[in-house]
């Protein structure tokens, strides 16, 4: 039997904020969040694009040793906004421990700071150290870092599901985490994605051509999804959790539900790995809606992807049209704090999140002339207020992965 | 070096590597400071470097028994003698 499937908790951290207080304030007032690359003493310098989503609020980790020992950057980030979506979810310790609590949380590739160690001491012939890679450094860098440092700090024993599709990362954490509930596999999931400051993929969508160079001197001016002055897109950090809950047992224990998951889907473009795709995108986005249940014009608000590449943007608002038609609204939110990685998918679901909660919609920022192959759908290009009923958060990865969230206001 | 040296380097290795001050020198590590196997794995990382030179697999699993300050000062006097012999 399927079940309900509501969303419970959440926390971000993101470049244009920490709290729900400060990200909703960078949107009302159009704050980006994309700021001078910093200086890495490495790639830098050989990288044409010199911004970079930086997450610039001050964050006061405070985890013991015997936590710390195992986690590199994105562990950090990750532990902390789960801590705090926990702490918020009021869930207590026997049932998170019980094992019908699990965790899909990913990571673009581990923690790259970690590696870029790993091989310092291979390469420099060291002597200082003999154990050149050990099972500490394996342990903060590999490609579950994420989720098996949660599982160890909050003690959570039920399933582990680790996606690592890049952009697509986060958005299959909470696919795959409310399958999890839907079939009643577990009864909780926390699901989401991290990334740390990490310049080798900036270097690699800079080698792409596909990275914003225009605008180095005024980074608040880049990327502009959708937009005919758009030049490629922004590499960003952050972090991000939803807590995902069966119905019945949020109900009972009288938890505060914030919003349903009601659809997901996923799927691939079956080729290149590279480029964008408007058929598969067009079929997952049919496919999300299928799953949920509705029709396309039930979907009031679509956050889209929008990394603001020139084929990318043009794919995608292709696809949303031939999906929806131009009746919801369509908003960019990497406008606002460039593209998070591994973390947009979960950032940009709990932004839709707040937006509903709030009765408004945020524009896309940048976005002053809409590029005529863009232009057939609902652009947002300023702030409304709206009450968005069912929205649809899509992303899309390396690799042809395509996935589509539906989320609904809570009734 | 003498087992006093050895004794000083290792309770320094334990504060700044550790975060586990003035450790009684008969106290079970892992029952009293949570000491775990990747604290092990370091350590063995730390008396490397103390003693100059890798260790051997064999002397590696010679350590799995390990439970105290002085037993890990025992072990890094054996493996210096045996580097100096």
């Amino acid at each position: 039997m399927e079940k309900r499937v509501v969303i419970t908790a959440s926390s971000a951290i993101t470049p244009i904020g920490h709290h729900k207080e400060e990200i909703i304030d960078s949107l009302v007032n159009g704050k980006s969040g994309v700021k001078e690359l910093r200086d890495d003493n490495l790639l830098t310098d050989h990288v044409a694009s010199k911004v970079f989503g930086t997450v610039s609020c001050p964050i006061e980790f405070d985890f013991e040793r015997k936590y710390r020992k195992t986690m590199g950057p994105v562990a950090y980030y990750a532990c902390q906004v789960v801590k705090e979506a926990l702490e918020s979810s009021g869930l207590d310790k026997e049932f998170i421990s019980s094992g019908r609590l699990g965790v899909a949380f990913g990571s673009t590739h581990g923690s790259p700071t970690v590696q870029r160690e790993i091989y310092k001491t291979f390469f420099s012939h060291s002597q200082s150290k003999f154990s050149s890679i050990g099972a500490v450094d394996y342990l903060k860098s590999m490609v579950h870092t994420t989720a098996v440092n949660i599982t160890k700090m909050f003690g959570i024993t039920g399933r582990v599901i680790s996606s690592s599709t890049a952009c697509t990362t986060s958005s299959q954490s909470i696919g795959f985490g409310y399958e999890a509930v839907k079939y009643g596999l577990q009864d909780a999931m926390i699901c989401g994605g991290a990334d740390e400051y990490d310049t080798t993929t900036v270097a690699v969508f800079d080698n792409l051509l596909a990275c914003s160079t225009d605008f180095n001197d005024t980074p608040h001016l880049t990327p502009r999804p959708f937009d005919t002055r758009r030049d490629g897109l922004v590499v960003g950090e952050g972090a991000g959790v939803l807590l995902l809950e069966e119905y019945e047992f949020a109900k009972k224990r009288g938890a505060d539900i914030i919003g349903e998951v009601i659809g997901f889907s996923c799927n691939n473009n079956g080729g290149d790995l590279i480029l964008p795709n408007m058929n598969g995108i067009t079929e997952t986005i049919k496919l999300g809606l299928k799953n949920a249940r509705i029709g396309p014009d039930e979907v009031d608000f679509v956050c889209a992807h929008a990394t603001a590449t020139k084929m990318g943007d043009v794919a995608e608002a292709m696809a949303i049209y031939k999906a929806y038609g131009n009746s919801p609204y369509v908003t960019g939110l990497k406008s606002y704090m460039g593209h998070t990685m591994g973390s947009c998918g979960v950032i940009e679901a709990i932004i839709t999140l707040y937006m509903m909660d709030q009765g408004i919609i945020a524009p896309t920022l940048n976005l002053d002339e809409v590029d005529e192959r863009c232009s057939m759908i609902r652009h947002t290009k300023k702030f409304r207020e709206f009450d968005i009923r069912i929205a649809a958060i899509q992303n899309f990865a390396f690799g042809g992965v395509n996935t589509s969230l539906l989320i609904k206001k809570f009734e | 070096m003498t087992r006093e040296e050895i004794q000083s380097k290792i309770l320094i290795v334990f504060k700044e590597e550790f975060e586990i001050t003035n450790p009684g020198l008969d106290e079970n590590l892992t029952e009293k400071y949570d000491f775990d196997s990747i604290d092990a794995l370091e350590l063995l990382g730390e008396i490397e470097t103390l003693l100059g030179s890798e260790l051997t697999r064999d002397e590696k699993k010679a350590s799995m028994d390990i439970r105290t300050i002085n037993q890990i000062c025992d072990y890094i006097e054996l493996l210096a003698k045996k580097r100096s012999s």
